[in-house]
Order: structure tokens, then sequence, then C-alpha cells
């Protein structure tokens, strides 16, 4: 068994654009000529963008428009009234604020703490072949298995015996648990994809081990690297259920406000946040997108 | 270069900090809830088991009882809410599955805008948070929602989806689809172009194309799809919480009632190891599939 950075058939290269291999590759003959578009007609083609288009943009338009309204009656396609007040009674409330500030705190606190346990781990995994590599590598995995709010419960007792309920740390504890998967995995066949020719003809031009890692090997994985670390940071700007469990009620972020939001603001104010709370998860994921539909992410989840 | 006795060490030393995590804080919380599933209520689990309402316990620790299983299993609400978390997997994996594959066929056999336009759309749910996502959906199939009011607009009167299991599933196709996506798309990106190119000129249609050469090279990447899409669908919380019915529910909504608005842990424990059991078995493919991937090409 060997961590050998063998590319299979069945692997796309992972620095490349998604769409590239099939534009750039794929002959004319098979491209237009005898393509489905051809084969179940332009109608279907299109009918089927529209149900797609409308399935996962429909509801975030629908709600985003909300954010803007004054009011607004059903059947009407849009709302009575255009208004920013509910901005206003978002950006007014300081309970609102502070947890916008402390989603942020913890996202980039779990961000850098899953990088420094995780990051080394991904290394070794990609190469070193240690006793129970495989097994240890899947075991990961299984934290995926039991339920999140499972986990939680279970967690309840052990959190209590340290004292970590309603602690900073308890909460970072629980968010880095969540990006574990993703942080070693992801860097994990970043690593592998660099070629050891590479490195080993930095080491035979003289570099010692930690110049070819730092002029070598991480520079090469830095776009699995990067991908990982802003599905961490994600990850945890996204964490509710353990949050509200194990942070309440000193800890409340934006997406465990989103909870009691729903239930006891107007839908404007809902909506209002859920924009502020979308933001940044597009902006940072539009960053790594080539990255991650350029098979980043889907060559992490193949273990080696 | 054969890997020096130091060698390997360091590597498990460097890979240590991970697992240590998960198993003090996955592993080992695990293993006590199972214990108090099992009627074990000292060491860890004594503030729990004080706190808590109707136990099946035991008074020494080398005794076990399932009579908390018991209880949980002759609970109809709980049988009808295992069906139902059950068949709303299956749903969605098959929903999922089929979408993407959909789409990646698109993308792999033509160049049209049609095909950018799906593959763009379809990572889109990755860009936005559960919570809102679940919300947003609710509003949009809800009895005042889009659905609702364009139908209405043309005289039709449109079901409401709002609160129900068809918003459940949804919500969890939506979620899922950016991840299934991008592994489907993935592998079949991976097929050869000869390849192809061979079966079309030996005169195979389209179909027998998808049939025989590209779906069997594209197997793994969508076992790992599917399975990823069920184990998370399993326990799912945050789309059946906002968007599903107050019955049934899914379990994963279940559990945390059960922990927190009725104080039966033991119960709550109970189904998140019930959960577990079932999600391993779909784990179990996923791992077979890639030792089956890593045999083929010689890395076993």
């Amino acid at each position: 068994m060997t961590s050998l950075p063998t590319l299979p058939a069945t692997t796309t290269p992972t620095t490349s654009d998604t769409t590239a291999p099939s534009t750039a590759a794929l002959p004319r003959t098979a491209g237009r000529g005898r393509g489905p578009a051809r084969l179940v007609g332009p109608v279907l083609s299109v009918a089927f963008v529209i149900v797609l288009g409308l399935f996962v943009l429909g509801p975030l338009l629908w709600l985003g428009v909300r954010a803007f309204a004054t009011n607004w009656t059903y059947p009407n396609l849009m709302p009575d009234g255009w208004t920013l007040q509910w901005w206003n009674t978002v950006f007014q409330d300081p309970n609102l604020q502070s947890s916008v500030v402390l989603s942020f705190q913890f996202a980039f606190v779990t961000m850098v703490v899953s990088a420094v346990l995780c990051l080394p781990a991904a290394y070794a995994f990609s190469r070193f072949d240690f006793p129970g590599r495989r097994v240890f590598l899947i075991g990961l995995f299984a934290t995926n298995a039991f339920p999140r709010m499972g986990l939680f419960v279970a967690l309840a007792s052990l959190f209590y015996a340290f004292n970590l309920m309603s602690t900073f740390l308890g909460v970072v504890i629980v968010h880095v648990l969540g990006t574990v998967v993703f942080m070693t995995w992801i860097p994990a066949a970043a690593f592998s994809a660099v070629p050891r020719s590479y490195e080993e003809a930095a080491r035979d031009a003289g570099a010692g081990r930690f110049t070819v890692l730092r002029k070598v090997t991480l520079p090469l994985a830095m776009p699995g690297i990067t991908v990982a670390l802003i599905m961490s940071f994600l990850a945890s700007f996204d964490e509710a259920q353990g949050t509200y469990l194990v942070g309440n009620p000193e800890y409340i972020t934006m997406p465990t406000q989103m909870y009691s939001l729903v239930l006891n603001y107007p839908p404007q104010v809902a909506a209002v946040f859920s924009i502020l709370l979308a933001i940044p998860s597009a902006v940072l994921l539009l960053l790594v997108r080539k990255h991650v539909m350029g098979g980043q992410l889907a060559e992490g989840f193949q273990i080696r | 270069m054969k890997p020096s006795r130091r060698h390997r060490l360091g590597g498990l030393a460097l890979a240590s900090p991970p697992l240590i995590l998960v198993a003090v804080f996955v592993g080992f919380p695990i293993l006590v809830a199972l214990a108090y599933s099992l009627g074990q209520v000292g060491g860890l689990n004594s503030t729990i088991g004080t706190i808590a309402t109707e136990q099946s316990t035991v008074d020494a620790w080398y005794k076990v009882t399932f009579g908390a299983y018991r209880t949980v299993f002759a609970d109809p609400r709980f049988q009808r809410d295992l069906v139902v978390t059950v068949l709303v997997t299956l749903a969605t994996t098959v929903i999922v599955v089929v979408l993407a594959w959909g789409i990646a066929l698109y993308v792999r056999l033509s160049d049209s805008w049609v095909a950018k336009i799906l593959s763009a759309l379809a990572v889109v749910p990755m860009f936005i948070p559960v919570v809102i996502a679940s919300w947003a959906i609710l509003t949009f199939y809800a009895a005042d929602g889009f659905l609702r009011s364009i139908a209405a607009h043309v005289g039709i009167e449109a079901p409401i989806w709002g609160y129900t299991i068809t918003a459940v599933v949804i919500g969890l196709v939506w979620t899922n689809l950016p991840f299934a996506t991008l592994m489907v798309v993935s592998g079949v990106q991976g097929v050869p172009d000869a390849l192809i190119e061979a079966a079309r000129d030996a005169g195979a249609s389209i179909p027998r194309t998808v049939v025989s050469i590209i779906a069997p090279m594209a197997l793994v990447p969508t076992v790992i799809a599917g399975t990823f899409t069920a184990i998370g669908t399993l326990g799912a919380f945050t789309v059946p919480y906002f968007t599903g019915p107050n019955a049934p529910k899914m379990l994963g909504v279940d559990l945390a009632d059960y922990f927190q608005s009725f104080n039966l842990p033991q119960s709550s424990v109970v189904m998140a190891i019930v959960i577990f059991i079932v999600a391993s078995g779909f784990g179990g493919v996923y791992v077979w599939a890639n030792y089956r991937s890593a045999a083929s090409s010689g890395r076993v």
C-alpha cells in the first residue's frame, strides 16, 4: 500500500477548470452533432434550465425581495410597497450586531485551530505510510455518520464534566469537529497530487526537507488547502445546532439567532438577516469557485 | 524508497492531532452515550441520569438492559418516524443522484450554454447557509408563497407544500445537490474521450455509451455522492425542523425534541444510535466503493 500520487483514469486533472477538458478535448462531432441537446430537443433543454433555475434560485429571490417589502398580499407576485426600515431594525438591534461579530470570531478561530491541527495530518496521510493510515482516514469519516444532533446530546455530559458548557472554547471545539473531515481529506488529496519527482528534484538540488515543503509542496497544494480553509470557515459560520446547545445563552451566533428571529420578528427582518448571513459565504466561495468546480473538493473525498 | 521505522512513526505523530480530537470528542462521547442507552447511569452519565425521566437503568457496571431500546421501538411515533426518515432519505438520494447525473452528462457530452448554466446553477446552494435555505424554501412553497401565487394567477389551486414532507424532500435535495453534482461531474469528466469516441465509432448510441462506458467508470464518485447524501439526510435537523410538519417528523428533529422538550435523553440517545447504525450501512457501501477503486488501480 503506497500513497504515491498515481492519478487513475477516473480522475480529473485537479488543476484545470471543470468545463475545460470537455470543451478543449472533445471533437466537434461528439459535442454538437450527436449531443443530448440534439437528442432530446432544445425545448427540453431550455425547460430543464428553467425548472432547475426556479428550483435553485426561486426561493432565494422570493426571500431576498421580502427584505425590502413593506407588506405582501397573497397572491400578488410583488410586495405592496418598498422600504429600507427592516435594515434599520437589524442594524440598530445590539443583540443582532453582537451575534454578527461573534460569528466572524468563531469562524476565524475555528479555521485557524482546524488548520493547525489538521494540515500536518493531511500531509502525513499523503506522504507517510504509517500503520493504520487508511483505517484512520476512514475513522475520521465516521464523525459524519453519527447524526450531528445525537453527537451534541452525547457531548453534553462530557462538556458538563470538563466545564466547557457556555464557554468560548466549548463552542470552538464543536465547530472544529465539523471541519476535521474537510480539513484533512481535501488537503491530503492536494498534497498527493503534487508529483514526488518535483520534490525529489528539489532535494537533489540540495534543498532541505523544510525548504522543499515550503517552496515546492505547499505552493502546489495551495488551491486544495485554500478550498479546505474556506470550507471550514463557512462550516463554522453556518453551524447552528451545536452552538445553540453548547453556547446558549452566552454565545449566540448569527445562525443561532436565525432560529429565534424566524419565530419572534416579522418575516422581513429574517429576510434582511438572511442576506447579511449569506454575503460572506457567497463572497468567500466565489473566491475559490474555480478550484471547487475544478475538482479539488471531489478529489478530496476519494480515499487513496 | 522503503520508509524507515522512524519515518513511519513520524507520520503517525503528525497525523495524530485530529485523530485524538475526534477520539476524545466524538468517539468517547459516543461510547459513553452507548453505555447510557444500555442502562449505565454512573460516571459521566450521572448528571444526565439524575435530570432525566423514565430511564431503564442497571445497578452494576457489567450489566446491560435493552429496556430503553424496547421502549423506543414500541413507541408508535418512533416507528412511524423511522419509516418516514428512511423513505425521505431514499427519495432525496435518488432525486439528487439522478439530477447530478443529468447535469454531468450535459456537461460531458455537450459544450452548449445549457451545460454551463446547469453546472453553475447546481453549485449555488453551496453558497447559502442551510438555515437560510430552509427558511427561503419554506416561504417559497408556503400557503402565500410563490408557487401558490403564480398558480392563483393562472387560476389553479396549487398544493401547500410548506410544513409537509414534500417540503422536507425539496429542501434536502436543494442542500445536497452541489456536493453530489461536483462528485458526479468530476467522475464523468474523468472518462477519457478516446473511450467515448471508440464506442461511438463502433456504432453505439448515446444512451448505450452512457450505460456501457461512462456509467461503470463513474460508479465510485456516484456511490460517494449517494452515501454522503444519504448519511447527511438521515441525521438532518435544520431542513426538517424549519420546513417539516409537526407529525410525522424526521428522527433528527425527534431526537432533539426528546432531549430538550420531553426530557427523555435516553430515548434520544437510542434514536441517535439507530440513525448511526443505518448510516453505517450506507457508509459501508462508501468504503467498499473506495476500496474497489483502489484495488482496481493497484493501489492496495
